[in-house]
C-alpha cells in the first residue's frame, strides 16, 4: 500500500511537468491545427535561461527565495518571446500553405533550437545548482518533499490561471472562437494574426515554466531533454483531446501516473512503450480523446 | 568504456596544436630518420589513437602518454643502445579511418604497437597488426572480444569490461557483507554486460540478487524504479550505467528517504555526477580502473605530464605509458626487433608498471585485473578500497 502511494505521489508530480507541456501543444494545435514540434525544445531553452539566471545570481548570493523566483521568470519571458518568435519566422509566413509545409517548419525549428543550444551550451550535461530545500514528510509510508509538493501547487496555479483567462478573458475567448472556427472568428474582428501569436505566447511561457521547474526538481538539463518530454507531452495532449485546455490538464497527470505505475509494477524500460502504446489505442478507439467531444473535428 | 560528451571545435585545435609542437619535440629529440629499420637507428612504436574529432582529446593524452614513455626510456640509454621513437597516426575513432591508420603505421616500419581509444577502431587496427605478425598493445579498448578472438598479437594494459562484475561482486559481499542486492542498468550493451556479470559473480559469491531490471536513459524521473528497488529490500544497489542517470538516481534516492547503499560501475567517473546529485553524492562509491592521480606509483608520471603538457594525464593516458613501457621491456628481454620475438617475449613478460605490477594471460589480457573503488568526497572522487591479492583483503588505497 504505502509503495502506491508512493508511486501516485511521483505520478502526480511528474505528470504535473507533463501537463505544462501539454497545454501549449493542445492550445497550439486549438488555433492552428498545427503539432508544434519545436514545444520541447522550447522547454530546453526556458531550462537553459533559468540556469544561467540560477548560476548567476546564487554566485551573487541572492536569497534563494529570490533566485528561484527570477528564474522562473526569466524563464518564462523568455520562452514567451522565442515562441512568439518562432510564430513569426517559420509559421506565419505558411499558415496558408500547406499541413505538411508547416509541419516541416516545426520539424526544422526543433532541429535549430536543439543545434543551437548545443552550440551555445554544450553538449554534455549542465546540472542546476542545488538551491532548494531537500526536507520532506512522510504520511502512510509515502515520501514527499516540501519543493515536490510546491512545485506541484504551482503547476496546478499557472493551469487555473490559464484557465481562468482562456474563459474570462476577451483575449481568451477570441482564442477559444479562433479555434472553433478561424473564419467565422475573421468575419466577428478578431484580429487572427494577434490572437494567434497570444497563443503561442502563452504556450510557450508554460513550457518556459515546466523547464525552469524541472531543472530546479531534477538539477540535470542538457540540449536533447526537450524530445522525451515533448514526446510524453504530446502523448498527453491527444489523450486529452488534442485542442482541449482541460483534457490535457488532465491527461498529463494521467500520463505521468502511467509511466510511474509502469516504473514500479511492470519495468522502467517498458515505460515508453506502455505509453505510447496507451496513444495508439487512443487513437484508434477514441480519437477524439478522453473527453474530446468538445472540439468538433472539422477537415 | 563508451565516453559520452563531446569536445568543443576550439579544444580540437588546441589540441592539434599542442600535438604539432609535441611532435616536432619527439622527432627533434629521437633524431632518428622514420623507416629506418636498420640496427642503428631508432625503434619505431606506433601509437594509433583518434586526433581529430569528438575523442581528439583523449587521444592526444594518450599520446602524450607515449612520447612520455619514450622520452623516460631514451633518457635511461633507450633499449640496446637504440632509441625509441613514437609514430603516431588519427583513427578518429572509426572502424575504416583505423584500418587506414594501422596501414599507414605498418609501411612507416614500426615494430610494434601501443595505443588506441575506442573499441570500434581497435579491431580493425588489431585485424592488421595481426596479419603483419605485429604486436598490439591497447591502452584503452575494454570490449572483452579484442582479446577474444586470440590473436597472439592482441595485449592490453586496461581491464576488460567483464572483469568488472566480479570485481564489484567480491567487494560488495567481501567487503559491504551484502546479503540482498540490487543491480540496475540502462539496457546499452555495456551496461547490460556489465550486469549480468555482476550478477552471475553475485549469485556465485552466495549473495541474493533482489532486483536485475534496466532504467530508459534519458529521462529525468526515476523516483518510480527507486521506488520499486526499495520495495526488494535490498542493502546494496550496484548500477552499470552512466553518469547522468546514476546522478538523478542518487539524488532521488536520497529525495525519497532510501537508505540502500549506492554503488556505480566504471561509466560513473565523471564530476557532472557530483553537480547532479549535489550532497546525495557523498559517499557513493564506483568501481573503475584507477585514475593516474590515485596511484603512488604514478605520482611521478603525473608531475612530468603536468609540467610537459600543463593538464592532467587524462584517465588513459597512463596505460598507455604502461603499453610502450611493455613493449620496450620485451624488446629488451627478446634482444631482437622482430615483431615476431616481441610477441613471444610479451607473452612471458612480468612488468612493473606505473599502473601497478601486471603480466598478460594467454589471450593478451591484463593479469591481475585492475579494478579499486572508488567513492565521492566533497566534490571530488577519492581512491577508496582495492583487493589485496597476497592477504585477500580490501585494503585501503595505497
Amino acid at each position: 500500500m504505502s509503495a502506491f502511494l508512493q508511486y501516485v505521489v511521483n505520478g502526480l508530480t511528474s505528470g504535473a511537468f507533463i501537463a505544462l507541456v501539454a497545454l501549449g501543444y493542445t492550445m497550439i494545435y486549438g488555433v492552428i491545427r498545427l503539432i508544434n514540434f519545436a514545444h520541447g525544445d522550447v522547454l530546453m531553452v526556458g531550462s537553459f535561461i533559468g540556469y544561467e539566471v540560477v548560476v548567476w545570481l546564487v554566485a551573487q548570493h541572492w536569497p534563494i527565495a529570490l533566485v528561484v523566483l527570477l528564474a522562473l521568470l526569466a524563464g518564462m519571458a523568455f520562452t514567451g518571446g522565442l515562441g512568439m518568435a518562432i510564430e513569426r519566422v517559420a509559421y506565419h509566413p505558411l499558415l496558408n500553405s500547406s499541413r505538411l509545409a508547416i509541419l516541416i517548419s516545426a520539424l526544422g525549428v526543433s532541429l535549430a533550437l536543439e543545434q543551437a543550444a548545443q552550440l551555445i551550451f554544450g553538449a554534455g550535461f549542465s546540472a542546476y545548482p542545488s538551491v532548494l530545500p531537500t526536507a520532506g514528510f512522510s504520511f502512510a509510508g509515502a515520501h514527499a518533499s516540501y519543493v515536490q509538493v510546491g512545485m506541484f501547487g504551482l503547476s496546478l496555479l499557472l493551469m487555473l490561471g490559464l484557465w481562468l483567462f482562456v474563459t474570462r478573458t476577451m483575449a481568451g475567448t477570441a482564442m477559444r472562437a479562433l479555434a472553433m472556427d478561424k473564419d467565422a472568428a475573421t468575419l466577428m474582428g478578431i484580429n487572427v494574426p494577434r490572437t494567434i501569436l497570444l497563443t503561442f505566447m502563452l504556450g510557450s511561457v508554460l513550457a518556459g515554466a515546466s523547464g525552469v521547474m524541472q531543472g530546479m526538481y531534477y538539477t540535470e538539463i542538457n540540449f536533447f531533454m526537450g524530445f522525451l518530454i515533448g514526446l510524453r507531452a504530446f502523448t498527453a495532449a491527444v489523450l486529452g483531446g488534442i485542442g482541449n485546455i482541460p483534457g490535457a490538464m488532465v491527461a498529463g497527470l494521467l500520463i505521468g501516473l502511467i509511466g510511474s505505475f509502469s516504473d514500479g509494477y511492470i519495468s522502467s524500460s517498458w515505460s515508453d512503450a506502455i505509453i505510447f502504446a496507451v496513444l495508439i489505442a487512443v487513437l484508434v478507439f477514441k480519437p477524439t480523446g478522453l473527453f474530446g467531444e468538445r472540439v468538433a473535428e472539422r477537415v | 568504456m563508451k565516453l559520452v560528451g563531446s569536445r568543443t571545435a576550439a579544444t580540437a585545435i588546441l589540441a592539434a596544436v599542442a600535438l604539432t609542437t609535441a611532435a616536432c619535440g619527439s622527432s627533434a629529440s629521437s633524431g632518428g630518420s622514420p623507416g629506418n629499420q636498420g640496427s642503428q637507428g631508432a625503434i619505431l612504436i606506433g601509437v594509433p589513437v583518434p586526433l581529430s574529432g569528438e575523442y581528439a582529446s583523449a587521444g592526444t593524452d594518450i599520446l602524450h602518454g607515449a612520447q612520455l614513455a619514450a622520452k623516460d626510456i631514451n633518457a635511461k640509454g633507450g633499449v640496446d643502445g637504440r632509441k625509441i621513437q613514437i609514430v603516431s597516426q588519427d583513427d578518429a575513432c572509426q572502424a575504416s579511418t583505423g584500418s587506414q591508420a594501422a596501414q599507414k603505421l605498418i609501411s612507416q616500419g614500426i615494430v610494434a604497437a601501443a595505443g588506441g581509444y575506442c573499441s570500434t577502431a581497435a579491431f580493425p587496427e588489431l585485424q592488421a597488426f595481426h596479419r603483419m605478425g605485429i604486436p598490439y598493445v591497447m591502452d584503452a579498448s575494454t570490449n572483452p572480444q579484442l582479446t577474444e578472438q586470440h590473436f597472439a598479437e592482441a595485449f592490453r594494459t586496461i581491464g576488460r569490461d567483464d572483469e568488472q562484475g566480479p570485481i564489484a561482486a567480491s567487494f560488495i559481499t567481501g567487503f559491504l557483507h551484502g546479503k540482498r542486492v540490487a543491480v540496475g542498468n540502462d539496457n546499452s550493451t555495456y551496461a547490460k554486460g556489465l550486469a549480468d556479470a555482476t550478477v552471475s559473480a553475485l549469485q556465485q559469491d552466495g549473495a541474493q540478487v533482489v532486483f536485475n531490471n534496466a532504467l530508459t536513459p534519458g529521462q529525468s524521473d526515476y523516483t518510480s524504479f527507486l521506488t520499486k528497488i526499495g520495495q526488494s529490500k535490498p542493502e546494496v544497489f550496484y548500477y552499470t550505467g552512466y553518469y547522468p542517470e546514476f546522478g538523478l538516481l542518487l539524488k532521488e534516492a536520497k529525495q525519497l528517504g532510501l537508505k540502500f547503499t549506492m554503488m556505480g560501475g566504471d561509466a560513473n567517473n565523471d564530476p557532472t555526477l557530483i553537480k547532479t546529485a549535489g550532497s546525495a553524492a557523498s559517499g557513493a562509491m564506483m568501481t573503475t580502473a584507477p585514475l593516474a592521480q590515485f596511484l603512488s606509483s604514478a605520482k611521478g608520471y603525473v608531475d612530468a605530464y603536468q609540467s610537459a603538457y600543463g593538464t592532467s594525464p587524462g584517465p588513459y593516458s597512463t596505460y598507455e605509458y604502461d603499453a610502450v613501457g611493455v613493449v620496450a621491456q620485451a624488446i629488451k628481454a627478446a634482444h631482437s626487433t622482430t615483431p615476431g620475438k616481441i610477441t613471444a617475449a610479451l607473452k612471458s613478460i612480468s612488468y612493473q608498471g606505473i599502473s601497478g605490477d601486471f603480466h598478460f594471460d594467454s589471450a593478451g589480457d591484463r593479469k591481475p585485473a585492475n579494478y579499486i573503488i572508488i567513492t565521492v568526497k566533497g566534490d571530488s572522487f577519492a581512491p577508496y578500497k582495492q583487493y589485496d591479492n597476497a592477504t585477500k583483503q580490501w585494503t585501503n588505497v595505497s
